[in-house]
């Protein structure tokens, strides 16, 4: 479960985050909507303590990320708009190096199927990551937060330029894991996927969460009025 | 964990084509410089052994002649090589190899490697020494500048850190990453150097605790550079920014800030020029007793005094051989002159070297250059420690045959001779180097001063990858 109690971040007097609270619960997917700059990485890198908080709170599982860095990142799992490896090592032993920093030694066996979950081509397990597209790092990364069997999930613009197929599958990857409990907090672009796949949405705006409602209660073309309005 | 990101670490830097030019490069620099000292060690070694060989029988075989003579006739002695000088050659190349010893003068040594050379190869000796010092510093920083930076550059560092390892875990395990190739490559040189040491004729000389200490030595020396490259990768934003911060630091400190101490340190303390200190020990020799000349005022008073103790009006009526006599008063009397002017020299280095000591402060280059040249007896102090026991063997020796004209030879019997008898019964020069227990002792406080440094800088490193942006 993951929490943002009047969250606010400043650099230098200025506000990236204004006050902003909301809560993802168990099985929830929010996603979190806004033009660049509103402050929706901002959000992310407040619960995954990249930055300290100004004031307020960034709460996963109750643990204040602030003050247990080690223990709140534990628990969750991260992907990043343009997930980076190492290109020098191939794809499973990236992911064995990336789920043994997080105290998780797996049989290579095992490796092999969380990279099959995630829908990576066997061919490339033993290949190196320099020759991997971004659709198949992103994959990786999908294999490394399976690995860590965390119980949130922060993304960051994880299907920007993915192919439909790839985008597809991820949503569905998202699905499968909403449904095994995680929390996912997702920053995205795509108002299309976050209807499809959300539970929850939330539109940013300058620093402030200006919308917040379950996807049952809008349709697309809503949601794309209502997201313009606040743009405008 | 900290297995796991040595291990990833050392996967990576294998892979990369740029670390494995690097170590082929340096191995075969060490590796070919320590079959080149070898060889010139052995030559050198071998020559030593024949010129000694050949100063020895030359005194036996002198013929027979007065007894002061054979003072003035001298004979030479030979500064020894020492095993561990194949790795670190200090100032052996600038400090000369033999002392011409005779009656009445201190020589000082003679014969150093440099006066043969050109030039060019004054600087860039292909010695271990200056791969030691210089070149694997160097490595080091081409290896770990970037050890953090580029994480944070290509954003796995985002992802390292989102899978919740400690900073402490992170920087130890890049440190080991570091620290292992260079660990091994270091140890390795010093294992084919002991070997090949081990293995040379005069075995004797050659121990393995001081390469032991002297693989310690440059172990903390390199572990500096390893803290102080992965402290400003993990402060600065760019990898090209750490990579030439880092230059500028080996820069200021290998080469740089030796100079400037030294500089320092003669401006502080400057040491008198050749002609100055030989006029000056010329001007207290002639205001003082000659032995060979029984007119001037010293002479006569010791005169004065000598027939007075024996109750006799005429030097003739000793019972010895003044002339004998009187010369071994003024030997002794000139090597106190030399005693009390080489005593000032001895506190100007003393002084210097304090500097040295200060400055270590400022460089560790500077305590790990002192404790290696220490470790191979190849420093300034091994160098006095040898002039100092040459001289006293001069005395003896000019002292052993003045003594025997005195006992048996009477006043103005200059026709007196003595023989090979006598030339055998004056023993040869044994050298016995400094201890090594004492060189330990004398250099504790760099040691401690590189010690300082590695913790400090260690630290340092810890507190900066503590306190690291992640992106």
């Amino acid at each position: 479960m993951l929490e943002a109690v009047n969250l606010s971040k400043s650099y230098n007097g200025v506000s990236a985050l204004k006050g902003v609270s909301f809560k993802v619960n168990k099985g929830d997917i929010f996603c979190l909507l806004g033009a660049n700059g509103a402050g929706k990485t901002t959000t992310i890198n407040l619960f995954l303590n990249f930055i300290s908080p100004t004031s307020g709170q960034a709460l996963i599982n109750q643990v204040d990320t602030a003050q247990q860095p080690l223990a709140t990142k534990k628990m969750l799992a991260y992907i990043p708009e343009n997930l980076m490896l190492y290109p020098n090592l191939t794809g499973v032993e990236n992911l064995h190096y990336f789920s043994a920093l997080a105290g998780r030694k797996y049989p290579s066996a095992e490796l092999t199927n969380y990279l099959n979950e995630a829908g990576l081509r066997e061919v490339a397990h033993h290949q190196r990551v320099s020759t991997y597209s971004k659709g198949m790092r992103q994959k990786v990364g999908v294999a490394i937060a399976l690995a860590k069997k965390a119980d949130v999930l922060l993304l960051d613009e994880p299907t920007s330029g993915l192919d439909p197929k790839a985008s597809n599958e991820f949503a569905a990857l998202l699905k499968k894991l909403s449904e095994l409990g995680v929390a996912t907090l997702m920053a995205t672009h795509d108002l299309f996927r976050a209807i499809e796949t959300g539970t929850h949405i939330g539109i940013m705006k300058e620093g402030n969460l200006v919308e917040s409602m379950t996807t049952d209660q809008i349709n697309h073309q809503d949601l794309e009025r209502l997201y313009l309005k606040h743009m405008n | 964990m900290i297995r796991e990101i040595v291990r990833k670490e050392l996967l990576e830097i294998f892979r990369e084509g740029r670390f494995r030019v690097a170590l082929l490069t340096v191995a075969i620099l060490v590796v070919t410089a320590i079959g080149v000292g070898r060889q010139y060690y052995r030559q050198v070694n071998e020559q030593h052994e024949a010129a000694r060989r050949n100063a020895r029988s030359e005194w036996v075989s002198q013929g027979s002649k007065n007894p002061h003579s054979a003072a003035h006739y001298g004979t030479y002695a030979f500064k020894p090589k020492y095993p561990l000088s194949l790795l670190d050659n200090g100032v052996d190349k600038y400090s000369g190899v033999s002392i011409y010893l005779e009656a009445h003068k201190r020589n000082d040594a003679q014969y150093m490697a440099a006066q043969d050379q050109t030039a060019l190869s004054r600087f860039g000796d292909l010695s271990p020494d200056f791969i030691l010092m210089f070149m694997v510093p160097l490595f080091i920083i081409l290896i770990a500048f970037n050890s953090v930076s580029r994480e944070r550059e290509s954003g796995t560092l985002r992802v390292m850190m989102s899978q919740g390892i400690s900073p402490w875990k992170l920087a130890l395990g890049k440190w080991l990453a570091v620290f292992t190739p260079v660990a091994v490559l270091t140890l390795l040189v010093f294992l084919v150097g002991g070997v090949l040491l081990a293995n040379l004729e005069d075995f004797g000389l050659f121990s393995w605790w001081p390469l032991i200490l002297l693989a310690l030595v440059y172990l903390l020396y390199y572990g500096v550079f390893i803290n102080v490259s992965i402290l400003v990768s993990a402060s600065v934003r760019k990898s090209s920014l750490a990579f030439v911060l880092l230059l500028g630091i080996w820069i200021l400190s290998c080469l740089a800030m030796p100079k400037a101490t030294s500089v320092v340190a003669d401006a502080l303390y400057p040491y008198p020029t050749q002609l100055e200190f030989e006029e000056q020990i010329a001007e207290d020799k002639t205001n003082g007793l000659n032995g060979h000349d029984p007119w001037n005022a010293e002479s006569k008073k010791l005169e004065a005094e000598t027939l007075q103790k024996y109750g006799v009006d005429s030097v003739k009526k000793l019972p010895f051989n003044w002339d004998g006599y009187l010369m071994q008063k003024g030997e002794e009397h000139e090597a106190e002159i030399y005693f009390k002017h080489y005593q000032v020299l001895k506190e100007i280095y003393q002084k210097q070297s304090k500097v040295y000591r200060t400055s270590a402060a400022l460089s560790p280059f500077l305590p790990a250059r002192f404790l290696s040249m220490a470790l191979c007896r190849t420093d300034y102090h091994a160098h006095w420690h040898f002039a100092d026991e040459a001289e006293k063997y001069r005395l003896m020796l000019v002292g052993r045959l003045n003594g025997d004209m005195v006992d048996n030879s009477r006043t103005g019997q200059w026709d007196y001779r003595a023989d090979e008898k006598l030339w055998r019964a004056v023993p040869d020069f044994a050298y016995e180097p400094v201890r090594y227990q004492s060189i330990v002792e004398a250099n504790a406080g760099h040691f401690l001063v590189l010690l300082a440094w590695w913790v400090l800088s260690g630290v340092g490193m810890l507190v900066a990858v503590r306190q690291m942006k992640v992106f």
